[in-house]
């Protein structure tokens, strides 16, 4: 996760040095640093490091760490050429390096020849079973191959071993979400909660999934996270509002605790969670207003409708 | 006090500096050494495991209260029944790390190595500058101190009379041998430096015993009162959007 200051200070650094400011090299190593995806930007300024000659071996052995990071990017903007020219200097610098060869790996994977990539990283995989970032490659080819089971085959392979990276729980998720396997994203969206309780964006989609898999009791308690939702971000998440709006006035809440409305108890929870409903409305109303004026009229009509449905 | 005492600049000459390069050196020396020494090891994969279960479980018992009852209960008896729970040590399996050291004698060599890196040099230092250099009154604070530093800084000299401000030689050793670790880090880069310190912390911490690890999160799992957050949540949350509102 990147932190709000770290974010500030990146795109203040990434200002800077698109407008010709200079910086460009604390600016690759703050990119480096918190593992984000620039990818065009990296490949343009460390390109321009690289081929000035002056710079370039002012940075000392940082050098070889940027040709790595312009490798990387180069493949994520397909410009093949380039990596492989970065890819060929590293070989030639570190003949027996591994981490080269996990490049040229990559190398492989981004011309799309797999058969030939997956030969490479099982190799590698049987010199070190523990290589992280070998497994999660394997896990991203299968995925961009199309081959979807194979993908969530390998993530609850690593997972099993490395159960406390919750980026791989959350990537396991969203394909489980793009599989309509529910229950089992809610699983994965609990296990993110547990390791990371204060992200907003866990509780959302975890939310997300429930509301989406129905029943009462999955309902009651999907309006709960929106709810959490909407306290950790201070009400700004319209996604979570909206969710609240929707949830309570979901025709098969309504039937549900109607039926339940002998209890007492319930009776009292249902009037709350629609004093909630109403706040979270003039919450989204003042919020176009705010933001959106001209599709303000468009809101009120879809609020007004869910009403009248329920 | 007594007057003060005039130290000769041979001393600083041939006491003082040559010291300071000297732990220098060493230090960088110690370096290169361990360097070329260190195995690149695999690490295990059942210890990484465990490592990673019981972050697992840590999580699980910090935030236990974000996720829903259900959900909580199956995850503690996934992890605790006695069965085949997670962090269930099966009783014959738990071995002790000396036993295990015996059977893989890598580890054995490992932690020579280590061993050798760190205590030879040091010895070796020590009993050089308690030959050459003992005795000697080698450089003088330019503040007073009280009585309490003295055996920091006049290791060596067993005189009362002498002021505290006077630094002996063996101690200047000592300050040297844990004070060096700013220069190191500019000399051998930031997470090169690693000064005796540091090294001595890793080695007690060594003896680490997985499966009472595992044990101890499995009790404290056990313990855990489920008190689901989200319904305070709702209220909290209406509050905020009245503020919202208003």
């Amino acid at each position: 996760m990147v932190s709000k200051t770290e974010e500030t200070q990146l795109n203040r650094l990434e200002n800077q040095v698109d407008n010709g400011g200079g910086g460009a090299w604390e600016y690759l190593c703050l990119v480096r640093k918190l593992k984000v995806r620039r990818s065009e930007k990296v490949l343009k300024y460390g390109l321009s490091i690289l081929n000035d000659l002056k710079k370039r071996s002012g940075l000392g052995s940082e050098e070889w760490t940027l040709y790595e990071q312009v490798a990387i990017a180069a493949m994520d903007c397909q410009s093949l050429d380039v990596a492989k020219d970065c890819i060929r200097l590293l070989r030639k610098a570190f003949p027996e390096s591994k981490r080269v060869g996990r490049l040229e790996a990559m190398l492989l994977e981004a011309k799309g020849s797999w058969a030939e990539a997956e030969k490479a990283y099982s190799s590698f995989l049987e010199e070190n079973p523990l290589d992280q970032v070998i497994h999660k490659r394997r896990v991203a080819m299968a995925k961009a191959q199309g081959n979807i089971s194979g993908a969530i085959e390998g993530l609850n392979k690593y997972l099993e071993i490395f159960m406390a990276d919750h980026d791989a729980w959350r990537e396991l998720a969203e394909i489980y979400v793009s599989l309509q396997m529910y229950k089992q994203a809610a699983f994965c969206y609990e296990e993110l909660i547990l390791s990371q309780p204060t992200v907003p964006l866990h509780h959302l989609a975890y939310a997300d999934v429930l509301y989406t898999l129905g029943g009462l009791e999955n309902l009651q308690t999907a309006k709960k996270y929106y709810a959490s939702v909407i306290d950790l971000t201070g009400g700004k998440n319209t996604r979570a509002l909206f969710g609240i709006n929707l949830n309570v006035l979901t025709p098969a809440f309504q039937c549900t605790s109607a039926i339940g409305q002998l209890a007492k108890g319930r009776n009292k929870e249902d009037k709350e969670s629609l004093e909630l409903q109403s706040l979270a409305a003039t919450a989204l109303e003042k919020d176009y207003k705010q933001r959106a004026p001209e599709k303000l009229s468009l809101l009120s009509t879809a609020l007004k409708s869910l009403k009248v449905s329920s | 006090m007594a007057a003060d005492l005039v130290l000769d600049t041979a001393i600083r000459d041939w006491v003082l500096i040559p010291l300071s390069v000297v732990m220098v050196l060493i230090g960088v020396l110690r370096y290169f050494v361990s360097k070329l020494m260190r195995s690149n090891q695999v690490p295990d994969a059942k210890i990484v495991k465990e490592g990673q279960l019981i972050i697992r479980a840590r999580n699980l018992r910090a935030a236990a209260n974000f996720i829903p009852p259900k959900s909580f209960r199956a995850r503690r008896l996934y992890y605790n029944n006695e069965e085949n729970g997670l962090l269930i040590v099966p009783k014959g399996q738990a071995q002790n790390p000396q036993a295990q050291m015996f059977s893989d004698p890598n580890m054995a060599m490992d932690m020579m190595k280590k061993n050798l890196s760190m205590i030879i040099p040091q010895t070796l230092t020590f009993a050089w500058v308690n030959f050459f250099f003992s005795g000697f009154v080698a450089a003088k604070i330019p503040f007073p101190l009280t009585q309490r530093f003295r055996s920091m800084l006049q290791n060596g000299i067993d005189l009362s009379t002498v002021d505290v401000s006077y630094v002996s030689s063996r101690s200047w050793y000592f300050l040297n041998l844990f004070g060096l670790r700013g220069l190191f880090s500019l000399i051998l880069g930031e997470e090169n430096a690693m000064d005796d310190t540091q090294k001595m912390m890793q080695m007690s911490g060594f003896g680490f015993d997985p499966s009472k690890s595992l044990g101890a999160e499995k009790d404290s799992l056990d313990i855990v009162q489920h008190d689901w957050a989200l319904p305070k949540f709702e209220h909290r949350a209406e509050a905020v959007l009245r503020e919202l509102a208003r």
